[in-house]
């Protein structure tokens, strides 16, 4: 943890439980992230580590818990308090969900669409201000130079850098990062996550990563958490991981 | 018996249907049989009368001959009127579709009470052919091209909804639900996220059923709803058949020109 990090934990999950039918998803999980923290989650295909998170933005309520993000009790809220604190989580996908025919720029201005007046979004017409702010995202991510280019012609790398943009320009609190690099070379896998651990230091963010290389949680995350089966059976400072943890995560 | 490198068997998945199911083979062959059996019966299906009418039609094709020119500029005219309907009445189909294709869209639908209704709707509009409700805004708004515009326009109504509904349903949900996830409402959503992506192909179906309307607009005249079809109705009453192959002649290079030209707009636009 950073010498920044002061208040009370930015997101913080308290019990989480989640059952499909009979099979339980998520098993009383609990587990803290501190602004300007990174928290790795590890865990196989099937451990529950994509309904965590839609059960943090609510697209998935979850059946007992709380998570708190800030000052939001997430699973109490609904309508305009529901999106006004979705509004501050930024998200990451493993597929970078662009919009391929708008430009880089285009996109990034999708962080903003929560705070500008509808009519203005329709006649494109976004404030200086939002665009500075989407110029400064780009320019914070180097993809500066490719503002005015299509989505769909960036490689993956550069359409995840244009993801985080998107969520730099939201002014998010808190980052959820859904397998941000399973679709991406190992090479451009780094640099998403070391982009992701600089800017949670800069702007006092709290990132959540699911993740399923165990090399690059302990390299680039703070906190280790492993998921098995829905329980956690692991949370550990990244140095601490041990090959211990890393057999009994991926065990079959 | 034959066996693999390993001396194994293996039954061959892919034997013919005839071998694995001959009952049900049989049966499907009966079912189609009877189905053409019927149908042949019901449609009086003749090819006798067609042999006796065959001089017939070969004395026509020969007063066909030469093409009659001398009423050119007015039967252009009437091409003219033709493409004017479908321009028209395509976009009048437009400006129904745009809102219905939301409702009907099952992704993007603000209710899912109305998108069956909405879906019922649309399915009766596109199955009331434009020359049906022609005949009924003839009868409303009396003889000429309005009368054919409006039929025009709430056929395309139903099919352009449905097909637009179609292209929206088979957008990929991620980017429009990351933009959602911002907190933005679903009007910005659609006009942002999801237009751009979409209207490109929203402009080649549309193109596709202007395409198609100026076809069936030449049809329209037959009902008293303009266009190049009424003097094509007015020589064949007169049996004046090289005025009629001058029509069929200037109906043949208009739908020709438009389908070249919509395809070349529709290839340029995806």
């Amino acid at each position: 943890m950073t010498a920044l990090s002061a208040a009370d934990p930015a997101i913080r999950i308290v019990g989480l439980s989640k059952r499909f039918g009979d099979r339980i998803v998520l098993d009383d999980v609990s587990f803290e992230v501190a602004a300007g923290e990174v928290v790795a989650i590890l865990g196989a295909s099937g451990a529950g580590k994509t309904t965590l998170f839609r059960c943090v933005t609510r697209l998935a309520q979850s059946d007992g818990g709380q998570i708190f993000l800030g000052e939001h009790a997430i699973r109490n809220l609904g309508g305009r308090q529901l999106s006004i604190a979705r509004g501050e989580i930024g998200l990451i996908f493993q597929q970078f969900n662009l919009i391929r025919r708008l430009s880089a720029l285009d996109n990034v201005l999708v962080g903003r669409l929560g705070e500008v007046p509808t009519w203005r979004v329709m006649l494109r017409r976004f404030p200086q201000r939002d665009r500075q702010l989407a110029l400064a995202a780009l320019d914070r991510v180097g993809m500066l130079p490719y503002a005015l280019q299509r989505a769909d012609i960036l490689s993956g790398g550069q359409q995840q850098r244009v993801a985080i943009a998107r969520a730099l320009a939201q002014q998010s609190r808190f980052v959820l990062a859904d397998e941000p690099v399973a679709s991406l070379d190992p090479q451009s896998a780094k640099s998403i996550l070391s982009i992701l651990r600089d800017i949670a230091r800069e702007r006092m963010i709290a990132v959540l990563v699911s993740l399923h290389q165990v090399e690059f949680a302990i390299q680039f995350a703070d906190r280790v958490i492993g998921l098995r089966a829905g329980r956690m059976i692991a949370d550990r400072p990244a140095a601490a991981f041990a090959e211990a943890d890393h057999r009994m995560i991926f065990a079959t | 018996m034959r066996t693999g490198d390993a001396g194994v068997f293996y039954p061959d998945p892919a034997r013919s249907w005839i071998a694995v199911a001959p009952v049900r083979f049989v049966a499907t062959l009966l079912l189609v049989l009877l189905v053409y059996g019927f149908s042949i019966y019901f449609v009086d299906f003749d090819l006798g009368r067609l042999w006796s009418g065959l001089p017939k039609l070969a004395h026509w094709a020969a007063k066909a001959w030469p093409p009659d020119a001398r009423e050119l500029g007015v039967l252009i005219e009437r091409a003219i009127e033709t493409v004017a309907m479908a321009v028209v009445g395509t976009t009048i189909g437009v400006i129904i579709a745009a809102p219905c294709c939301i409702l009907a869209a099952r992704n993007i639908t603000p209710s899912r009470l109305l998108y069956t209704p909405m879906r019922w709707f649309l399915n009766t509009l596109r199955g009331i052919d434009s020359f049906i409700f022609a005949l009924l805004f003839v009868a409303a708004v009396g003889l000429g091209p309005f009368a054919g515009v409006l039929g025009i326009g709430l056929h395309s109504a139903g099919t352009i909804a449905k097909l637009w509904s179609e292209a929206i349903e088979a957008v990929e949900p991620g980017p429009l639900e990351a933009a959602a996830l911002t907190g933005a409402n679903r009007l910005k959503v659609i006009s942002y996220a999801l237009l751009p992506d979409i209207l490109p192909n929203l402009t080649s179906i549309t193109l596709y059923v202007w395409e198609f309307n100026v076809r069936s607009s030449t049809v329209l005249g037959v009902v008293g709803a303009g266009g190049i079809g009424q003097e094509l109705k007015n020589s064949v009453d007169l049996l004046d058949f090289a005025r009629l192959f001058t029509i069929i002649l200037i109906i043949l290079a208009m739908v020709t020109a438009i389908d070249q030209f919509s395809a070349w707009l529709r290839r340029r636009l995806v």
